[in-house]
């Protein structure tokens, strides 16, 4: 209770700075002063407090009784959601009655409501649709995990997440085919729904089950052998992803026949998918670091270049290094980015990481090994053995290959359990491997330039080779990349056609940019490098025109792999449940 | 011995951490006072319920609270309207209170080539009191108007109109519940001789045949949808809506009729019951007058001429009839599909009469019966001394004007002998400069008005615009030279009146922000301002006002001299009116009106009104060849979105981006692909919006929600004789793709 006058009046301005300005115009009116002193009074519990349930026991309970299981779930069963669509009328208060309820943040929100429609002019069908967690019997976001930050309860079957555990990569908002998972940037952490267990456990129902008018939501307990049988004919609901990736346990129930032209109001619909540019920086820069240490092992397997590949090996190194740092920035929690490689066993997360780890590791051995002649020189400590120790280089060169490419093909794991068209196997895989080969060989056509210039002796075969395997690796990249505007075609809006509108649509620019960077990266300028040396020539002296090129087209080609790599993101369509007019 | 373990510990836990401070940011607790768990964070210690401020509907909301504020809030159990449910809406009412853009200071300029800039209230004040005086001087009294809401309590629009007509002298005034509502009043004074809405929400359960018409309860009034899910009669549900809406899809039958075609189709149905003799041949004796030449009215009214108009199938309209002719309780039920028509009072009477013939009225489950749409309409209704004089009266009326003078103790001469002018009249005397100043409470003109684009120009002619609001970024406020910030729901004390005349609490548990003062606050420091504060002397509080309002109402249809205070209402849990005094009130009660037969018109009958039906003022031709109807999108949406706009959990659940409903046949001929943003243009304006082509309407018309600002660029300024309200539901439209409109901005 406010008590002073001056309390009250802090309190009725709220701090603001208008106060001042006011009691500089003129005096308080002491009727305006009274009716703003009253109207910073709270009166409701003085005036209306009388009426107080004593009982503890949830009110509620009478209505939501019968919307819950009576016993516990045997073995091969667990608690599912079981939603009658035949009662949903499209009010959407399980929404707000879970962020309410469970005193979620501001515009977070655990469940969504969608829309089917379809039918005939005169038996048109309109069908809102309620989802929040499936609880799946094999949970992909618990399966993506790289910290074990799920957990599915052995009685129950509820999926739970375990909120201080996770990192926040988001890449289980990923992995989900159902959108579940929710990214929150305030916390940076991921939460989801946990079907209120302990709201279940103590006999009360879930936020939803308590909210919805119409008793539409009610928990059920499922067979999981019937879920398997279930799936096979693919029937889970119309417009939602396959059930075969997860087995999604919650129960579509209709008295309805879906008419077969039944789609989501938001299929249509295609918007830019999130950019996740600490992620693409990753990629790119990974790829290109193992593509620089793969390219440079091939080269010196037939040519002697010691003296270029120790600055070589430094730069492939430190743009490495560049990447692992940039991709922290995408966790929500960085400091706790160590716990990254506890999901081994399963997540091709944790994979991915330990793969670059060890390739960062063994590459910083092999930068250290290149430089181990001068660096010992400069401390006056005699050489290494030179029989031995370019032994070990090349098999720390060999190694160092083996895992970046072996991290890459992680990277490309990764992508393709989520099971979206774009980040199949067949369309990552050769992608990544391309931007390897195409970075890969422009840096090091740059640092063999450069050593070129500095006078280093650098044949012309090498660096016609170069630019020759250059134009072969940037011509397979653009059309691997351009092939997916095939799909335009398409009759059928696939998820691959989606791509493609996107691409040709509200993505056209950074399509277009792609091209023409890739192109005079990539094709043209080592069209016109050997213009300035004889492949011939066994020492080649380079121009700084030459080397002010070679390196212009590595910037481009980066700059292009960078664009291609956010489209690989942003124009990728994630499979969903159905949405809602306009989203 | 202790400290290594602990440091084990936390070690492990920096390891795998499954309970540390994120985990109990979510924990939940047993609420108490009958709550179930609530999250730890906003575990209250009190709970008091109050009304829901947005439709009404009027749920019970349990406010959740700590040291006396609204932390949080979840729907009464114990409320008899809801029972415990509420629509996203309800569940959110909290959120638009706490939004950036409250106005928090009076805001003013003195000519219209500045911005508005902040001021104090006391200039605010000075400013208000000059400026409507001298318009008043040069131009009249009558020069000043207000146009006011359904969405304040009844003591401040009592306590408005008081000022405004006896203190100000203004004659016109109107509400934007004549929008809204408008129609169903003038049909029940016409039929019962009193707006009379007859019906509780305990008729939805006890039905077994319930007719909507022109409704979409689904999506409009989803928790008196869910009473009509608790019906245990298996009913037959039929819904006469030209659209498959979510109700329609619900129904048992639903009978797409062509727009407009409804009067035909009720006399016809009317026809076929007394062809088959399924009245009530012994209450139309007893309290129907008319019957005779009702029935001579609608013989014209054929199965064949119905059929011709609707598009139906006999057998759909023979269904209609029969099921009501049969039903043992019917209930017909009717929104702005039927109030917000050119014909919209004689319709809503084809209904009463409908409910009138077959007896279909006074019994649980029966009625014909308006649904009402803003949380306070009906208290304006009584109340809100616009065009109507307090608790049903008229100001034509001495006997009226003497008797409201006694009971407020004002002379005679201070009340206007002639009527308001209605919303359409008032914009209309604005065009024709006979209304020079305007006050706007609580309501967005500027969005809502038919024929937006002309309620724009209209703004700009006025020599002086107060806008009273919560937000000072509204549309009409950026016409304003004065915004007076106010208190919303849940920031002050009052009284509204739902749909089945149930008087609800709204109280203080929140603060409003900065100097925003509840519209009470606000009249009342303008009536001393302009030297009237001795007319409101008795005036004091809000519950003193309910007590003067109490008084009004003693002897009237809708007397509630029963009910003591604010404190029994909320014991109650809301009490419906009538409650003379002497009569007995209980708790949770559901009561319907007219169970003895007898009505308000002087002989205790009620009368069977009818017309011949005319032809719609706009319909379509080549050039605008699509229907367009307008209505609610979604149930997370309130009218303008003033308030719903600022809840990002319920932006969450509707489409941002305007959009226009179009059948696949009409897409196809125009080319237009789904959600293509194209132009929907009529005579009066053009908007762009995105296509939702879907079968949910009909080719040959195209439906978009009223939610978006520039839907009502496009309507068409007709008005029903009347009720005075605006017909949104009809306009002729054509659909063009961006590339065929070249002078698009």
């Amino acid at each position: 209770m406010l008590t002073t006058t001056a309390e009250l009046q802090a309190s009725s301005l709220g701090g603001s700075p208008l106060r001042t300005s006011l009691e500089r115009e003129r005096k308080r009116l002491p009727l305006v002063q009274h009716y703003l002193e009253e109207q910073a009074q709270l009166t409701a519990v003085e005036r209306f407090s009388q009426l107080h349930e004593t009982t503890l026991l949830p009110a509620q309970s009478k209505y939501y009784r019968s919307l819950l299981p009576v016993s516990k779930p045997k073995s091969g069963q667990q608690y599912a959601f079981s939603v009658d669509l035949d009662r949903c009328s499209g009010c959407k208060a399980c929404v707000t009655a879970c962020h309410s309820l469970n005193g979620l943040d501001e515009g977070e929100t655990w469940r969504a409501v969608g829309l089917l429609h379809g039918g005939t002019p005169s038996s048109p069908l309109q069908q809102t649709v309620t989802t929040a967690c499936h609880h799946c019997i094999e949970p992909a976001c618990m399966e993506g995990c790289p910290v074990n930050a799920y957990e599915k309860d052995a009685v129950t079957g509820i999926v739970r997440h375990l909120d201080d555990q996770c990192i926040g990569c988001q890449y289980c908002t990923l992995t989900c085919p159902y959108e579940v998972p929710q990214f929150n940037k305030k916390l940076g952490i991921v939460r989801k729904c946990d079907m209120c267990s302990d709201r279940l456990a103590a006999d009360e129902a879930p936020a939803c089950v308590q909210g919805c008018p119409n008793e539409a939501i009610a928990i059920r307990i499922v067979d999981t052998a019937q879920i398997v049988e279930d799936v096979q004919a693919d029937a889970f609901l119309p417009g939602a992803p396959s059930p075969g990736i997860t087995l999604p346990t919650t129960e579509y129930k209709t008295k309805r026949v879906f008419p077969k032209n039944t789609l989501p109001a938001d299929f249509y619909n295609v918007r830019p998918a999130h950019n996740h540019f600490p992620l693409v920086v990753l990629l790119v820069l990974t790829q290109l670091s193992v593509g620089a240490f793969s390219v440079n092992y091939v080269v010196t397997s037939f040519y002697a270049t010691d003296a270029v590949q120790r600055y070589h090996a430094l730069v492939a190194l430190a743009l490495g290094l560049v990447a692992l740092a940039a991709s922290t920035l995408h966790l929500g929690r960085p400091q706790y980015g160590f716990r990254a490689i506890m999901g081994f066993r399963h997540s091709w997360m944790s994979r991915e990481i330990a793969g670059f780890g060890a390739f960062a590791a063994l590459a910083v051995a092999y930068a250290a090994g290149a430089w181990a002649d001068p660096l010992l020189g400069a401390l006056g400590l005699p050489a290494l053995d030179p029989l031995w120790s370019v032994h070990l280089q090349r098999w720390l060169g060999a190694a160092v290959v083996i895992s970046g490419l072996g991290a890459v093909g992680c990277s490309a794991m990764l992508y393709a359990v989520t099971r979206r068209e774009l980040w199949r196997l067949s369309y990552s895989g050769p992608r990544f491997l391309g931007t390897c080969a195409v970075l890969g060989l422009s840096l090091t056509l740059v640092t063999f330039s450069a050593a070129a210039y500095f006078g280093t002796a650098v044949s012309g075969v090498v660096l016609a080779g170069l630019c020759q395997s250059l134009f072969a690796a940037s011509a397979f990249k653009l059309l691997l990349d351009a092939s997916v505007l095939a799909h335009l075609k398409s009759p059928r809006v696939t998820d691959l056609k989606r791509t493609a509108l996107l691409m040709w649509g509200e993505l056209a620019t950074l399509t277009q940019a792609r091209f023409l960077v890739g192109a005079v990266g990539g094709l043209g300028i080592p069209l016109l490098l050997p213009v300035f040396f004889s492949p011939l020539a066994s020492h080649v002296q380079l121009p700084n025109a030459a080397l002010a090129l070679a390196t212009l087209g590595c910037l481009l080609l980066v700059g292009g792999e960078l664009i291609e790599r956010s489209l690989f993101f942003m124009a990728a369509a994630s499979p969903k449940m159905p949405g809602m007019v306009g989203q | 011995m202790t400290a290594p373990r602990n440091l084990g510990g936390s070690l492990a836990r920096l390891l795998f951490d499954r309970q540390g401070e994120l985990t109990r940011d979510l924990l939940r607790e047993p609420g108490q006072f009958g709550l179930g768990q609530v999250p730890q964070r906003l575990a209250p210690d009190r709970t008091t319920t109050m009304t829901c401020g947005f439709c009404s509907t009027g749920c019970g909301l349990s406010i959740h609270l700590k040291n006396g504020e609204a932390l949080n809030l979840s729907p009464a159990t114990d409320y008899p309207v809801n029972l415990g449910m509420a629509c996203p809406k309800g569940w959110e009412a909290l959120a638009p209170l706490a939004s950036k853009d409250r106005a928090t200071v009076p805001l003013l300029r003195r000519s219209r080539s500045e911005a508005l800039a902040e001021t104090d209230w006391e200039t605010a004040l000075e400013f208000f009191v000059q400026r409507f005086r001298d318009v008043q001087t040069r131009h009249g009294k009558a020069s000043a108007a207000f146009l006011g809401t359904g969405q304040i309590t009844i003591e401040e629009l009592a306590l408005l109109g008081a000022f405004a007509k006896f203190g100000m002298g203004m004659v016109h005034g109107d509400g934007n519940t004549r929008q809204c509502m408008a129609t169903a009043v003038t049909a029940y004074k016409q039929s019962f001789g009193f707006d009379a809405p007859p019906y509780s929400y305990a008729d939805f359960e006890q039905s077994d045949v319930l007719v909507f018409v022109g409704a979409n309860p689904c999506i409009a009034h989803p928790i008196m949808w869910e009473r009509v899910c608790r019906n245990r009669n298996n009913p037959k549900i039929i819904v006469i809506d030209p659209r498959k809406t979510e109700t329609a899809m619900a129904a048992t039958l639903h009978l797409p009729l062509e727009p407009k075609s409804d009067l035909v189709l009720f006399y016809a149905v009317a026809n076929l019951l007394i062809q088959n003799d399924l009245l009530d041949r012994a209450f139309i004796e007893r309290s129907v007058n008319g019957f005779e030449q009702f029935a001579a009215h609608v013989a014209a009214f054929t199965l064949e001429r119905a059929v011709a108009a609707t598009g139906l199938l006999a057998e759909q309209i023979q269904e209609l009839a029969f099921s009501i002719g049969r039903g043992k309780a019917v209930s017909l039920w009717w929104t702005m599909g039927v109030n917000q028509s050119y014909e919209g009072v004689r319709l809503a009477q084809s209904l009463i009469n409908i409910a009138l013939i077959t007896g279909n009225i006074g019994r649980p489950g029966t009625g014909a019966n308006s649904i009402t749409g803003q949380c306070n309409a009906m208290g304006s209704r009584m109340f809100s001394n616009t065009t109507g004089l307090f608790a049903g009266r008229d100001f034509a009326n001495a006997e009226h004007r003497a008797q409201i003078a006694e009971l407020l103790s004002i002379g005679t001469e201070h009340i206007p002998s002639e009527p308001s002018w209605a919303y359409d009249q008032i914009m209309e005397g604005i065009n024709r400069g006979q209304i020079k100043a305007l006050w706007v409470v609580a309501t967005n003109t500027a969005h809502s008005w038919i024929n937006q684009a002309d309620a724009h120009d209209l703004l700009g002619k006025l020599e002086l615009l107060v806008v009273q609001d919560m937000y000072s970024t509204t549309e009409t406020a950026a016409f304003a030279d004065l915004v007076l910030p106010a208190a919303g729901w849940g920031e002050k004390e009052g009284i509204f009146i739902n749909s089945e005349r149930r008087l609800g609490l709204v109280k203080k548990v929140a603060r409003a922000p900065g100097q925003a003062l509840a519209d009470f606050s606000i009249v009342k420091l303008l009536a001393e301002a302009w030297g009237v504060g001795p007319m409101f002397k008795d005036w004091s509080s809000p519950e003193a006002t309910f007590q003067i309002l109490k008084r009004c109402t003693r002897g009237r249809p809708c007397d509630i001299t029963g009910i003591s205070d604010y404190r029994m209402i909320d014991e109650m849990r809301g009490i419906q009116w009538p409650l003379p005094e002497g009569q007995a009130a209980q708790p949770a009660e559901e009561r319907h009106l007219f169970s003895d037969g007898r009505f308000h018109h002087a002989d205790g009958r009620a009368k069977l009104l009818f017309e011949e039906p005319r032809k719609a003022p706009e319909s379509v031709d080549k050039n605008y060849p699509l229907l367009l109807l307008t209505g609610r999108g979604s149930s997370s949406q309130w009218h303008t979105g003033t308030r719903t706009n600022k809840s990002p959990v319920l932006r969450k659940l509707f489409s941002e981006d305007c959009y226009v409903e179009v059948s696949p046949k009409d897409a196809r001929d125009r080319n237009i692909s789904q959600n293509e943003w194209i132009v929907v243009e009529s005579r009066r304006g053009r908007v762009l919006a995105r296509a939702f082509i879907s079968h949910v309407v009909r080719p040959g018309q195209c439906f978009m929600p009223m939610h978006y600002a520039k839907v009502n660029q496009l309507t068409f300024p007709s008005f029903d004789p009347y009720s005075r309200q605006p017909s949104y539901k009809n306009c002729a439209v054509r659909l063009l793709r961006k590339s065929e409109v070249p002078d698009l901005d």
